[in-house]
């Protein structure tokens, strides 16, 4: 019987180190300070229907492959990214200020690019900001 | 201090270029400006700079480079035998573009059909504007063929050279639907001869032709859409007359690539070399499937 327990206990082992070698190690997400007039600025672009319009094509287009289609953090290439990509819909995330999104989109950092090059239309990273408020 | 306004308010006045109201009230000087509204244009016409076999509008934001992999495969009429054409002899084509200043793409390319290098421009003339303005997007495309197979190909060097140039019209009308037209004329400098009477060479075609492109886009998700695209040539030739391309597919678009399969009649990969000498007809089914793969990095 204790013979049979150890026996047990190896293979379980044995089986979790096999499964833990072939799992990609995800870091949980490092704090991300925003300065503070970064964090203050005030959202110039109304959250009106055609802004979140905008919000939501670019959000698909840009985003959605690593943050989900509705940004849970299950979008298709969050598994292979080296951080553990958050769920943007808890009030959590949702408290940060516009202008702290805003920034955070402009300016990338490790994982996440940045993507004031690739959009230089500040009104449209504005315009994915109004439509990250409407995640749930 | 009201005579001061009224100086300050007429300065203003002289200098600004936009239409201003000056109202007294009383005491107090109520100024209204009323600016001329700013323009915005109407981004993401087409996903990419390909529309099947033709340039669309798109031109990618300032400090964009950009690599293109093209394929064209055989026709589908064998079927099985070589796997409705994937299997046959493909034509490739691999591009590199970059954007130095706002709205113009200058690119290179060469191709495995004739290795034609291609020299290439592409200049958004005028955007698309959301709150009156221009109605349509206008851009302008032209590049330089070269033919680099060996010497005993030609009689002469200039004979490796092709031209094509295009005005390119384009109206997003929806957030899924955009549609675009295309005349273009195509040059080259060598045409065959036959002697018409003794002694008497005349040319077989004539050097320039010119033909229409129609094309359209309709978004089925954000991501993916229906593309269409026809080629009507135009001029007439004694000899040789190119066949119509009609073409039809699937594009994906992502942060970075756009992906476009579709099956339609043009093979050259060589706008130029397509409108004059497409021999591939539709109405004997002979379609072939391709691909467009872009892939963006911005600097």
């Amino acid at each position: 019987m204790k013979k049979g327990k150890l026996f047990g206990f190896t293979v379980t082992l044995m089986a979790a180190i096999v499964i833990m070698s072939f799992t990609a190690y995800q870091a949980a997400p490092k704090p991300w300070p925003v300065p503070d007039k970064n964090a203050k600025m005030t959202n110039p672009v109304k959250k009106d229907a055609e802004s979140i319009s905008t919000g939501k094509s670019l959000w698909s287009k840009h985003c959605a492959s690593c943050h989900g289609k509705s940004g849970k953090g299950d979008g298709t290439k969050a598994a292979q990214l080296k951080t553990i990509v958050e769920d943007l819909t808890t009030t959590k995330m949702q408290a940060q200020s516009d202008g702290s999104l805003f920034y955070k989109i402009s300016e990338g950092r490790d994982d996440m690019p940045s993507f004031k090059k690739k959009i230089p239309d500040q009104e449209e990273l504005w315009s994915i900001v109004n439509y990250m408020r409407s995640l749930k | 201090m009201a005579r001061a306004g009224h100086y300050c308010v007429l300065a203003f006045l002289m200098f600004s270029s936009t239409p201003a109201i000056a109202q007294e009230n009383g005491d107090t000087l109520v100024t209204e400006i009323t600016a001329a509204p700013k323009l915005k244009p109407v981004k993401n016409t087409f996903e990419s700079i390909w529309l099947i076999d033709n340039q669309t509008v798109m031109v990618p934001v300032k400090g964009t480079f950009e690599m293109d992999f093209q394929h064209r495969f055989g026709t589908l009429k064998n079927g099985y035998n070589d796997f409705f054409g994937l299997f046959a002899s493909s034509n490739i084509r691999l591009g590199f573009n970059y954007v130095p200043i706002n709205n113009l793409n200058i690119g290179l390319g060469i191709t495995k059909y004739k290795m034609t290098w291609d020299l290439n421009a592409k200049y958004l003339i005028l955007p698309q504007t959301k709150n009156g303005g221009s109605p349509v997007s206008v851009a302008y495309y032209g590049n330089i063929g070269i033919d680099t197979r060996p010497s005993d190909n030609f009689v002469y060097e200039s004979d490796r050279l092709t031209y094509f140039n295009q005005l390119i019209v384009a109206r997003k009308f929806s957030e899924k639907l955009s549609a675009q037209v295309a005349p273009s004329i195509s040059h080259t400098n060598f045409v065959e001869g036959y002697y018409s009477e003794p002694g008497k060479i005349s040319q077989v075609r004539k050097h320039d032709h010119i033909a229409i492109a129609l094309g359209g886009r309709y978004k089925l998700t954000e991501k993916m859409a229906v593309l269409v695209n026809y080629d009507q040539p135009i001029t007439k030739h004694k000899s040789g007359n190119p066949h119509p391309n009609i073409a039809f597919g699937l594009e994906v678009s992502t942060s970075s690539h756009a992906f476009q399969f579709f099956a339609g009649n043009y093979y050259a990969l060589s706008p130029q070399l397509n409108n004059m000498y497409n021999q591939y007809d539709y109405t004997d089914g002979q379609f072939l499937i391709g691909f467009n793969i872009t892939r963006l990095w911005n600097y």
